[in-house]
């Protein structure tokens, strides 16, 4: 088991330094990334998806630092890199990332050319030609027709759901043992966003890397992923397969978020949302961040922070609601039967019936 | 593409016919008649009707008014007897007189006591229409094989040829026109030049009075300075005359004839110092590249360094540079370098001194430099905050990669566009350090020409600065399209050529 673990994070605590103020935007977050699959991390914004993702490349902001833990990649403790130039290596060659919009994720008078072979040149020491020879091959492996003649085109002269593609040509071009999907689809349309979601499953599978998919979409989760980690307040509250997650969810935040997917909704009555806000994270977080805004809240979520309950060998949440002593809870009424009302959506004749074309 | 540059570069003379027609009427209609006479030295001799008679003519020459006499009233009403039309008071007088009422003229009698009393004569002071086509009408000068019409030399050759010139150099020359020749080529910038187009802006009056107003800041200044030269009739002499830039004299003297073959002897001549608007050039130029040669790397390990020892010192080294007044900084830094050694005047050591230069174009450039770092600075902290900025680091790129291959380029787009305007307007000088060191440059001609009523200059200088500020700004738009891929000349946007 332990030799298919690519990146290991181990009580990872990560503060910001915000107007001589300190936050914590991860709270101890331990959590293994199995090589080859496609992980989900979920969660509101805030809840500090991107940060735990960025302190993979060492990408944190500069008032941002790893305070307590380690990542283990590669047998190396990354999080204790501290040299932009020790992180080259990593950053781009072997972890990459691609950023939700892809308008402004490339330079705007570079030719994409330009844009991708620099990266090869950079990382495998290829020269110009070869370099040049490699960044059309991928042009065309992400989907763009005569690549050759649009090689020496500027980012204007590409459509969005084009540039992400090129984004994405750029972060394989050296081949990552992983690749970092920061909200990949937030800014493109529905019916290209299932595109791209399609080239980074299809070309996932070619290069055989492992996938994090930091998002908000639920439905892009249930298309792609794996496994799933909610995050609240910078900690993983709950973690599993993905259908374990969707259809045996146990922490009340997961409930939540489940239930506010619009689709799930009856006709007729009011959304549902998960009442009140985040905790700040500037003060310390006493017993279950999620408490105060939930309904299942027990008095010892207010005193006692809960530990990782397991529920099955690869379902784990972080909710007292799981001790023996707790009192006996039901899932809200809206995703008792989940299983079932996606199914009716997305079978022939459901709203998101043609979701998999 | 070609379009928009026809569209631009009709909308452009436009622009400059409506700035310079403004100021052409304010300056005709606006500026009172006395001012102008309050800066003469002829005027304040003269006395009586004579100084009458003076103001008429020099407003006619300035272009104020249609002036005549009696005599050139006789003349234009082809009056029968001259004699008895210039006698005031005859029946031949009055008519034509009244004649040139019945045009719209004022006629008025000389009244002072003196020689010239009883005299009449008439003037119509010029609509601001009149005003504008005469102004217009004479700007352009085109020279032809027929300009010159010479009674005493009607049957000269018309027509180019190309020959040699002094240098054995070929060159494009005119028989009959005003210019001998017409094209040629030399060692200075930009190495070939015509006399073909030329502009008449008028003569400057009451400074410089009697020159023409292109002549007093583009010609040399100084002292003479002759040198060795072959003349057309094989003649080698030491001598100040600039060969290309000889004009047809109609009466040529014994000097000419053992120069040239031909009647065109009336050449402009070479002298040591250059003119005013090469000396603010010197200076503009010089003072430009040493503050973009500072600025630019100065600015951009700011911004590479944001908030770090050396912004801080940036940044007060620019807070220092604008808040203390320009005419103190003059000073100090004048003061400092007269304690190394350093010529606190332009002319103690004279235009052929390097040492000359280096006090007015470190303070300059001094005076440059501030905004430019704060803007260069500015546009990298901003490009450096851009998705692409945080992509290309995702990319494994280095900081140093990031900033000069993706950074710098998308921050001098905006600089570029100001970099022509920079470079031309450099002729129009710098008023305070000119004035501080004498230097003989534009500086003050425009605020001087306004001062002492010099309508003719104010105009030039008008029409030079509006056509090279329109020039400049449209050049750094067709630069910005070299270096910024998205902005095309092209109607549609991104569309292949």
């Amino acid at each position: 088991m332990e030799n298919n673990i690519i990146l290991s994070v181990k009580d990872l605590e990560v503060k910001f330094k915000v107007r001589d103020r300190e936050l914590t935007a991860i709270r101890n977050i331990s959590m293994d990334f199995e090589e080859g699959k496609v992980v989900a991390i979920v969660g509101e914004s805030g809840s500090g998806k991107s940060v735990f993702t960025k302190t993979f490349t060492g990408m944190l902001d500069i008032n941002g630092r790893i305070t307590n833990g380690e990542i283990y990649f590669e047998n190396e403790d990354i999080s204790k890199i501290v040299k932009d130039s020790e992180w080259e290596r990593i950053r781009g060659k072997k972890i990459a990332t691609i950023f939700q919009d892809p308008m402004t994720s490339l330079n705007p008078v570079r030719t994409i050319g330009y844009q991708i072979s620099e990266v090869i040149i950079k990382h495998q020491g290829k020269s110009k030609e070869d370099a040049k020879q490699l960044a059309i091959e991928l042009m065309q492996k992400v989907g763009i027709k005569d690549a050759e003649s649009r090689y020496d085109e500027y980012p204007f002269q590409y459509s969005g759901g084009m540039r992400q593609r090129i984004v994405i040509a750029i972060a394989l071009a050296c081949k990552p043992k992983i690749l970092i999907c920061d909200e990949p689809t937030t800014a493109l349309d529905v019916t290209i966003q299932a595109q791209i979601i399609q080239l980074i499953k299809d070309l996932a599978e070619e290069y055989k890397f492992t996938t994090i998919y930091i998002t908000h979409d639920l439905g892009v989760v249930a298309n792609v992923a794996d496994i799933v980690a909610v995050m609240y307040a910078g900690q993983i509250v709950e973690y599993g397969l993905i259908e374990e997650v969707f259809y045996d969810p146990r922490h009340p935040y997961t409930w939540g978020l489940l239930s506010s997917l619009p689709q799930l909704g009856d006709k007729g009555d009011d959304l549902f949302a998960i009442k009140g806000t985040p905790p700040s994270l500037f003060q310390e977080i006493k017993g279950d961040g999620f408490a105060p805004r939930s309904e299942y809240s027990l008095k010892i979520d207010f005193e006692k922070e809960p530990p990782m309950f397991k529920v099955s060998d690869t379902h784990y949440a972080k909710t007292w609601l799981l001790d023996p002593r707790a009192p006996k809870v039901e899932k809200p009424k809206t995703i008792q039967n989940l299983h079932e009302k996606m199914l009716n959506l997305t079978s022939k004749g459901g709203v998101y019936s043609d979701r998999d074309k | 593409m070609k379009k928009y540059i026809w569209n631009r570069l009709l909308k452009s003379i436009l622009s400059i016919l409506i700035v310079v027609s403004i100021v052409v009427i304010m300056v005709y209609t606006l500026v009172p008649v006395s001012k102008i006479f309050e800066n003469d030295p002829a005027h304040q001799k003269l006395k009586t009707n004579y100084k009458t008679v003076y103001v008429y003519g020099k407003l006619e020459e300035l272009g104020y008014l249609d002036y005549y006499t009696i005599g050139e009233m006789c003349v234009a009403k082809k009056s029968e007897d001259i004699n008895a039309c210039t006698t005031s008071g005859s029946q031949e007088n009055i008519k034509v007189l009244n004649e040139f009422e019945a045009d719209g003229f004022t006629v008025e009698e000389l009244t002072q006591y003196d020689e010239l009393q009883g005299r009449s004569f008439a003037y119509r002071k010029y609509s601001v229409p009149e005003l504008l086509w005469k102004f217009f009408s004479k700007l352009v000068v085109i020279d032809h094989p027929y300009k010159i019409q010479d009674p005493k030399n009607s049957d000269m050759n018309r027509g180019y040829s190309i020959e040699s010139d002094y240098n054995n150099i070929p060159a494009v020359v005119c028989s009959g026109c005003n210019y001998k020749y017409q094209l040629y080529l030399d060692s200075s910038f930009p190495f070939i030049h015509s006399n073909i187009l030329k502009f008449n802006f008028g003569i400057s009056y009451p400074t410089n009075s009697g020159v023409a107003t292109i002549d007093v800041i583009g010609n040399g200044q100084g002292s003479m300075k002759s040198f060795e030269q072959k003349f057309p009739t094989g003649e080698v002499s030491k001598s100040p005359i600039l060969q290309h830039t000889c004009k047809y004299k109609y009466e040529t003297d014994h000097l000419d004839q053992k120069r040239f073959t031909d009647n065109y002897a009336n050449c402009t001549l070479q002298y040591d110092s250059p003119s005013m608007i090469k000396t603010s050039y010197i200076f503009g130029i010089a003072s430009l590249i040493l503050a973009y040669l500072i600025a630019v790397p100065f600015a951009i390990s700011m911004a590479r360094n944001k908030g770090k020892t050396i912004d801080k010192a940036g940044i007060a080294l620019i807070n220092i540079l604008v808040a203390v007044p320009s005419l103190a900084l003059i000073f100090f830094v004048k003061y400092i370098g007269f304690g190394f050694g350093l010529p606190d005047k332009f002319p103690q050591l004279g235009f052929t001194n390097i040492k000359s230069y280096i006090l007015p174009v470190i303070i300059l450039a001094l005076l440059t430099m501030p905004s430019l770092m704060t803007w260069i600075r500015r546009y990298m902290v901003d490009q450096a905050n851009a998705d692409y900025v945080k992509f290309a680091k995702a990319k494994g790129l280095s900081k140093k990669e990031i900033s000069q291959n993706h950074i710098f380029k998308n921050a001098i787009i905006p600089i570029v566009n100001g970099l022509p305007s920079s470079i031309i307007l450099a002729i129009s000088g710098a008023v305070i350090t000119e004035s501080v060191f004498s230097i003989p440059g534009m500086g003050k001609m425009l605020p001087d020409a306004i001062k002492a009523s010099n309508n003719n200059m104010v105009i030039t200088l008008t029409f030079i600065f509006t056509s090279l500020s329109i020039l400049s700004v449209f050049l750094g738009d067709l630069l910005m399209t070299v270096v910024d891929p998205r902005i095309s000349l092209n109607a549609k946007k991104g569309e292949k050529k």
